[in-house]
């Protein structure tokens, strides 16, 4: 039994991409899920997916100037992912129109605009490296810049937590204190962006998203607490990326869809059978006692 | 004394004047009823005396430094679907003097605790937001302008949509601050909150203001129109039983 365990869990890390890949699908875990908590609470889910192609035509600009150099390519990314995050706001501010439907635009510009640059420069093969990633093909240069910009997510975001807190429950209470509900605004976005970017080389620009929305919305069937929900997220995608690699290893699966799928079967799961809001939860639920002692 | 003061004030949204030639002092350790039809530009008054909206002309003389200003919004500002407990909205009325990063000591909790049992919403401390009613809500509300230990505090309709329960203890909590020297300001509409709780009386009105006295007020408007007889919250003694 053990050997079988020693088989399936330790041994595959005894090769080297196996190793970086675990410590930068950890790296990933730890900075991507927290900000899918906050995207879910603000009602953004889907923007993290809107940025997700907004730093496409950064990282195909990168690659076509300095070939697969994940440095350039990340740079780029940021770059566009910024710019677009501003472009949106600004049209949004000056048209009155919802923030949303200024991102679907700029976004649908961007995913055309980065396929089409990918498309000139590069082969079909360079074009699913970049939509889909290999985290396989870590090597020591993108864990660094992976685990960095992880360490910086999570730190900034300790550092704005509670304006964050205040600026998602109300607006008014952090404006009346003289802080910009904007700036706070600002800041995550640019955390997401940052995020995706160290997300694209291991699952690329379409799936990074992946490991940041679906632990998030997991995590709400199993807690109402915002520190529950962070840490059951963080340990979600955990388990997702490191169970993602171990089916890849041995399965002969794609790693990054395999990660994602691995959240998405624990959606699912937690969907019918989690405490809150599940199927299960709804078809047991009685209503307590008056006086009977608060569950929460 | 009056740490608020409007000077010649003209204010306007979207390119459009709401409010003109406003002049007047708000008394510290009173309590001023705003009153006004909708679109009156009672709102616009509070976001410009909070420091959220510049005058076009004039000014809002405030030397209430800001981490002591307090804004009890209507209850539809706020996001209750966000995962957030009644004592951790009560904490956060901590942050703007206490600042972003340092954590919650022991005197916190405790003084968190002693608001709590103040405003009679102990036993719903850890309570989510969302699970609140509308009288809970407004108590927890209130509960971290305590926290904050404001000095000037503004109210946008605050007893609308909760119980007499807690209009009183809104009232009696609200009657404390001003006796300690807070200025309040309260939006209201209704004639015998006003007559229960105002000490002055700012009448915005066809984009002008005019201060009054509650009392002429009250003169003019008593019993206009009949008011119903309050329904009981309880069960009385005397009532019969029903027929069906």
């Amino acid at each position: 039994m053990l050997e079988l365990l020693d088989a399936w869990l330790l041994a595959p890390f005894d090769y080297g991409f196996m190793k970086r890949a675990f410590v930068a699908g950890l790296a990933l875990s730890l900075a991507a899920p927290p900000l899918g908590v906050f995207l879910m609470l603000r009602g953004m889910s889907l923007i993290g997916d809107a940025m997700a192609h907004a730093i496409l035509p950064g990282v195909a600009l990168g690659f076509l100037f300095a070939g697969f150099s994940l440095p350039i390519m990340s740079l780029g990314g940021i770059l566009s992912g910024l710019l677009v995050a501003v472009l949106a706001g600004s049209v949004s501010k000056m048209t009155g129109h919802r923030e949303d439907s200024a991102m679907a635009s700029f976004f649908l510009i961007s995913l055309a605009a980065g396929v089409m640059l990918v498309s000139l420069g590069g082969s079909s093969v360079d074009l699913t490296h970049v939509l889909f990633g290999s985290i396989l093909a870590v090597n020591t240069t993108a864990l660094v810049l992976i685990a960095t910009i992880s360490s910086l997510i999570v730190i900034i975001l300790a550092v704005i937590f509670r304006a964050l807190v205040v600026e998602c429950l109300d607006p008014l209470f952090l404006g009346g204190q003289g802080v910009r509900g904007g700036l706070v605004h600002g800041v995550f976005l640019g955390l997401v962006v940052l995020n995706l970017t160290a997300g694209f080389q291991t699952l690329g620009t379409l799936m990074a998203v992946g490991l940041m929305m679906l632990p998030a919305t997991t995590a709400r069937f199993w807690s109402k607490r915002l520190e529950g929900l962070i840490g059951i997220a963080v340990a979600i995608a955990m388990v997702a990326s490191t169970g993602g690699l171990l089916l890849s290893y041995h399965l002969s699966l794609p790693s990054g869809p395999a990660i994602i799928l691995l959240a998405g079967a624990a959606y699912l799961l937690s969907a019918l059978l989690g405490r809150h809001h599940s199927l299960r939860e709804r078809l047991q639920r009685r209503a307590s006692p008056l006086g009977a002692p608060d569950s929460h | 004394m009056s740490r608020l003061q409007l000077h010649d004030l003209q204010l306007a949204r979207g390119g459009q004047t709401v409010l003109e030639h406003l002049d007047g002092r708000f008394q510290d350790g009173a309590i001023t009823a705003l009153i006004g039809a909708n679109g009156a530009g009672k709102s616009t008054l509070i976001a410009a005396i909070m420091g959220m909206l510049t005058p076009v002309a004039g000014s809002v003389a405030c030397q209430v430094p800001r981490e002591r200003r307090a804004w009890l919004p209507q209850q539809l500002a706020l996001d209750l679907t966000f995962p957030m407990s009644v004592e951790e909205l009560i904490m956060t009325g901590t942050w703007p003097s206490h600042g972003a990063l340092k954590g919650y000591c022991a005197a916190h909790y405790r003084r968190g605790r002693e608001i709590m049992a103040r405003l009679g919403i102990s036993q719903l401390a850890h309570r989510q937001l969302g699970e609140l009613s509308g009288g809970q809500r407004q108590r927890a509300l209130l509960g971290r302008t305590l926290m904050q230990e404001a000095e000037l505090l503004l109210l946008d309709e605050p007893f609308a949509n909760v119980d007499i329960e807690t209009v009183d203890v809104l009232m009696d909590v609200l009657r404390d601050m001003a006796r300690q020297g807070a200025t309040i300001i309260v939006v209201l509409h209704d004639m015998e909150q006003l007559s229960r709780l105002a000490d002055d009386v700012l009448f915005l009105a066809g984009g002008h203001g005019r201060w009054v006295s509650p009392d002429s007020l009250l003169d003019r408007y008593a019993g206009q129109p009949p008011r119903a007889p309050r329904l009981p919250l309880t069960f009385p003694e005397s009532l019969d039983a029903g027929t069906a």
